[in-house]
């Protein structure tokens, strides 16, 4: 078991989600519906997440490709800097939920925490080695301000030792982070244990 | 003519050709691809039942004036004036005068765009629950959250990509 770290309202913690509005009922369901949940996420059946996207099923559907293609396809971007990066975003959001998630996944693949604790606590100045420092301000970049971000915000992250695959990769889990927040927070809260 | 033109939104925004080196590394993820245009192809689906393709395109062109990101917003803008929706709403969008709408279920459909955008740590239960007020069904809320969080992903690939690209062309 990891460490439980609680910082300025961000945690480690495993949490809940409940919708604010009507989830589809599993008895009503679709063979759609239960197709496209089944594709999404083990947890989707039981997940009040994916029971209230699911009214519409082919946005959800194609939502879940795109997620699971860029936070789990081999190769690239560590997967574990994929999730700093998801992790980051989502402090900058304020989504204490998504915030959750990633801290886990991040420990599991990277086997550390020390870089989730400083982006809980000051993600301006987070990184624990200039890659990550480079990727943790990329993920601010493009989070804050997408129309600013300049060749510059690229070549600081070559500078530093990323592919052009890497980058790539960065962008992506910085943008479906973009789209993932706006769900978690504005459809529904999270439940603490 | 247009055969030669990428039918992917994404490149053909950015400027991505096969001949660009930031266009074989997108590709790449060829997957992801093709999830990000279906993504956008199902929200934009003139038969999706629920919010018209004008509501929809207007809510895009709000998210995209409000990111800022330029091209994005120029584009929605053009979809838009392609579908013949009125020049005077288009603008109030673009100018960001919401004040000026007084539809009042577009009105509500604009101003939750505007919190999702602006600060979506602040919308609240309240902001949600003001979409069945107006009239909204469920579904039609969840067509709503998806594309304003859609476009939020649309405009930092779009961004994220064509600094990559301008990167390319100064070598």
């Amino acid at each position: 078991m990891s460490d439980l770290i609680e910082i300025k309202g961000f945690t480690n913690a495993t949490l809940g989600w409940k919708a604010w509005l009507d989830v589809v009922s599993l008895d009503s369901a679709t063979p759609e519906q239960i197709a496209v949940l089944e594709e999404s996420h083990p947890q989707a059946k039981v997940s009040d997440y994916y029971l209230f996207l699911v009214h519409q099923p082919e946005v959800l559907k194609q939502r879940s490709v795109a997620f699971n293609a860029i936070m789990y396809a081999p190769g690239g971007m560590p997967r574990a800097e994929r999730e700093l990066g998801a992790t980051v975003v989502s402090r900058i959001n304020g989504c204490v939920y998504c915030a959750s998630v990633h801290a886990q996944r991040f420990e599991q693949l990277a086997k550390r925490t020390d870089a989730i604790i400083e982006v809980f606590n000051d993600p301006h100045a987070a990184g624990t080695s200039e890659r990550e420092r480079a990727i943790v301000q990329f993920s601010i970049a493009l989070t804050s301000a997408p129309d600013a971000v300049s060749p510059a915000d690229i070549q600081a992250l070559k500078d530093v030792g990323l592919t052009e695959l890497e980058i790539l990769d960065l962008m992506h889990s910085v943008a479906i982070f973009a789209w993932a927040n706006r769900l978690m927070l504005n459809l529904g809260e999270p439940v603490f244990p | 003519m247009t055969t030669t033109q990428p039918t992917d939104t994404i490149d053909r925004l950015v400027g991505l050709s096969p001949t660009l080196n930031t266009y074989s590394v997108r590709h790449q993820r060829d997957k992801v691809v093709a999830a990000t245009q279906k993504s956008e192809e199902g929200l934009f689906d003139p038969t999706l039942p629920g919010l018209t393709l004008a509501e929809r395109l207007l809510v895009a062109l709000l998210a995209c004036t409000l990111t800022p990101s330029a091209l994005c917003a120029a584009e929605y803008r053009q979809r838009l004036v392609d579908l013949n929706v009125e020049k005077s709403l288009i603008d109030h969008i673009s100018n960001g005068a919401l004040e000026q709408i007084t539809d009042a279920r577009l009105r509500s459909i604009l101003t939750f765009t505007h919190a999702l955008i602006t600060d979506p740590v602040k919308a609240d239960k309240a902001a949600l629950q003001a979409l069945p007020i107006a009239g909204l069904s469920t579904p039609e809320v969840v067509t709503l959250a998806q594309l304003i969080a859609f476009v939020s992903y649309q405009v930092r690939v779009v961004a994220g990509l064509n600094a990559m690209k301008l990167l390319e062309l100064q070598a």
